[in-house]
């Protein structure tokens, strides 16, 4: 037992070598690369041993713990450095080294030629460290540690090219990095406020447990009727309370209604990075979070009601932003944010298998789209506005082979991956809660995701190249065998959880305690309904984009849709105007006060006054003091006549 | 004998003349000779208490006072000499070199 233990504390120590060998020892853009990709390959070969030896323990025990040390003893509660591997630990593990380490070999040739490789390699592999502690943690104080860790590095690659004024109209890389680390942070205030109250009523952090003392998880139950008093407010129950608190956490880091403003201004960064951490692992994040924490959500039906109502409005705002975005980066963008709605909306509804499933084959096929794209914008040589594309079909035939796919399972389509996932979301949401405003805001979520992704196809790919400057090529080197593996994962990924043989769903059930829905024919013909709808509507989006309307456009002109829409369009481009409203009510009074502070404040009064002041003084009274030294002898014997004097004059006077 | 507050006002007076004489002559020389006359000022002071006490103790450091001002005056003018071989001039005002 202990060596397997071992083994878990190994899956996050090589992205953490890879980490501090790229920081202190190895310089040199190749090394920096191979050293990152194979600590990742390391953690990604240890993890899936790691699973062998998991799966090959019965069923009650179905899982690896070991403690690290302990890290902080307060009174009575102790938060240890704890590693915990369970099934659903597995499947995130299995998720972030395997599109990790893809996505590391990948930029080996994306990044080739860029002026800082050491600095990038290394936060990828402190991301992949910090993500991994996430899911592996087995308290909710370590896995805070790892949510800030996301975070963090989520800040430092989206910012990696600081010195950029900006990468697309408007958006400046470091202020983008800002962005995303402030609206992180506010969600993460929720998440601390959850971890007190569980530390004040539960007196342990840990969610199972160990050694005797048990975790959290097991007292919620017993707590279900406690209510915490608000004084005039009123009661709140103390499970709902936590399960609120969470929610916020939930909201920042997974870009959800209020906080999902800073996903889109992400795109700043690298495309790599957008593929790792904004597709397929940290912004996953608060959905492991809920399922993880699944035993509060249960107890507390107000808080997954809310959960549920702000993952559907968020698919609908994420999937009528992307179709109208111009920005080949921005569309995919909108579209995880909109996926991520399905996914919490799922996990709101109950449905935490179904909200994994759909976790896992989104991180394979949204990490191709980007991956993909990625491609498309190295090879026209930085340029993204799909204005200036067109016709790539001819000149790439490889990408828009492989990004065919990727937009083919994220609209659904049967065979592939996406349709598997979305769909028992969807059905989920019609039979199994019987909410049917909720089933028609992810099915129309799910047609305008068709939709948007036929125009994004078109745009990019048929016709003719529309900005006749342009010179694209296809070279892929490296690029080409990550590209491949996650477009036969996305074919293949429905595998995992077919109806009737729902492998994942057993895997997971000693975690979720959930059983399988049985397949009815009525699910059968709904989701034939559904996929019928999204092809239909994918289709209409590619004519649409690819018949002559769309021949002439340049950069600069407007979607012609737009023209009939009228403002509504703009609206949806906006992203329903959420970010419009912060930038008015809390960026720009903000901007204004430290401008005022650090021109008014700081430069007239600290400066001038109290640094520039007090030093004048004294170099004036040193002038004025000065004046006694001049050299002149007469002065000198002035001066001893006067000390004579009052000398003498003390003596005789006053003794 | 006139009454002491005489030779003491006369002592007091010769001291202020010497005094500002080192204060306001130019002439380095001229500074050296006011600085004997506030000697001698000192000198006179002390015949007078010597003679009005009728005490000799006076008188023997009158003899102090004025071997000591020729030793000074000597290590003086020898300098006052060197430094007139150096500047060609005896203006005690152009010695400034102590300025700063």
């Amino acid at each position: 037992m202990t060596q397997i233990a071992w083994l878990i504390a190994l899956i996050p120590a090589f992205p953490l070598a890879g980490f501090l060998l790229n920081v202190f020892l190895v310089r040199g853009e190749r090394a920096n690369g191979t050293v990152a990709s194979l600590s990742i390959v390391a953690a990604f070969i240890t993890t899936v041993i790691a699973v062998i030896n998991l799966a090959g323990l019965a069923v009650e025990s179905r899982y690896i713990a070991i403690t690290l040390w302990d890290w902080l003893s307060v009174g009575q509660v102790t938060v240890s450095f704890g590693l915990w591997f369970d099934p659903l630990t597995a499947v995130m593990a299995l998720l972030i080294t395997g599109v990790g380490a893809l996505i590391h070999i990948y930029s080996i040739t994306y990044m080739h030629g860029d002026s800082r490789p050491g600095r990038y390699f290394a936060y990828l592999n402190l991301f992949v460290f910090a993500m991994l502690i996430l899911v592996m943690s087995d308290n909710l104080f370590l896995l805070f540690l790892g949510w800030e860790g996301v975070g963090l590095c989520s800040f430092l690659l989206i910012g990696h090219w600081f010195d950029r004024k900006q990468v697309a109209p408007n958006i400046v890389p470091s202020e983008a990095a800002a962005k995303a680390f402030v609206a992180n942070r506010v969600g993460d205030a929720g998440l601390l406020l959850a971890m007190m109250v569980i530390v004040s009523h539960f007196g342990t952090l840990s969610f199972f447990g160990s050694d005797g003392i048990s975790g959290f998880v097991s007292k919620l139950t017993d707590a279900s009727f406690t209510t915490i008093s608000l004084g005039a407010l009123g009661n709140v129950g103390l499970v709902s309370g936590i399960a609120f608190l969470m929610i916020l956490g939930v909201v920042g880091k997974s870009a959800q209604l209020p906080l999902f403003v800073w996903l889109p201004d992400a795109m700043a960064g690298p495309t790599p990075v957008s593929a790792l951490i904004h597709a397929a692992t940290m912004v996953t994040a608060g959905v492991y979070l809920i399922v993880r924490t699944h035993v509060a959500f249960d107890l507390a039906p107000d808080a997954s009601g809310w959960v549920v109502i702000i993952g559907a409005t968020t698919a609908l705002i994420g999937a009528t932003a992307a179709v109208t975005q111009f920005d080949i980066k921005r569309v995919l963008a909108y579209s995880t944010i909109s996926q991520l709605g399905f996914m919490i909306a799922a996990a709101g509804m109950g449905a935490y298998t179904a909200a994994i499933f759909h976790l896992l084959t989104h991180g394979l096929f949204k990490a191709l789209l980007f991956l993909g794209s990625g491609a498309i914008i190295h090879g026209m040589h930085d340029v993204q506005d799909m204005r200036r594309m067109g016709g790539l079909r001819k000149h790439m035939p490889v990408i828009f082979l492989v990004y065919s796919v990727g937009a083919l399972a994220l609209s659904g389509i049967f065979p592939l991956a996406g349709f598997w996932s979305k769909d028992e979301i969807i059905t989920h949401a019609w039979f199994s809660a019987q909410n049917v405003n909720v089933t028609m805001v992810l099915l129309l979520s799910s047609l305008l995701t068709a939709f948007y992704m036929g125009r994004q196809v078109a745009l990019t790919f048929a016709g003719e190249v529309r900005d006749k400057d342009a010179h694209p090529h296809e070279a892929l080197g490296t690029m080409k065998w990550p590209l491949y593996i996650l477009a036969v994962a996305s074919v293949l990924g429905g595998l995992i959880n077919l109806p009737g043989v729902h492998w994942l769903n057993d895997w997971l059930n000693p975690v979720l305690h959930q059983e399988a829905e049985l397949f009815t024919l009525n699910m059968g013909i709904f989701a034939t309904v559904t996929v019928l709808l999204a092809a239909g509507a994918g289709y209409l989006g590619y004519r649409i984009y690819s018949s002559p309307i769309t021949e002439r456009l340049a950069p600069g002109d407007e979607d012609p849709a737009h023209y009939y829409l009228g403002d509504i369009w703009k609206g949806f481009e906006m992203g329903w105007g959420v970010d419009y409203v912060y930038q008015r009510i809390f960026v720009k009074p903000y901007r204004t006060f430290a401008t005022f502070l650090h021109d008014v404040f700081d430069q007239q009064a600290i400066d001038g006054i109290l640094v520039e002041g007090s030093a004048g003084m004294v170099g004036r009274f040193s002038q004025a003091v000065a004046r006694l030294q001049n050299g002149n002898v007469r002065t000198y014997a002035l001066v001893f006549l006067i000390g004579v004097v009052v000398l003498v004059g003390y003596i005789v006077i006053g003794v | 004998m006139l009454p002491t507050i005489f030779y003491i006002g006369l002592s007091a007076v010769l001291f202020v003349i010497g005094v500002c004489g080192v204060l306001l002559r130019r002439s380095t020389l001229m500074v050296f000779m006011s600085i004997e006359l506030m000697l001698n000022s000192a000198n006179l002071a002390l015949v007078t208490f010597a003679n009005q006490r009728q005490s000799l103790d006076a008188q023997i450091m009158v003899f102090f006072v004025i071997t000591i001002a020729a030793a000074e005056v000597a290590v003086g003018l020898a300098l006052l000499v060197m430094i007139f071989m150096r500047k060609q001039t005896t203006n005690i005002d152009t010695m400034t070199t102590l300025k700063g």
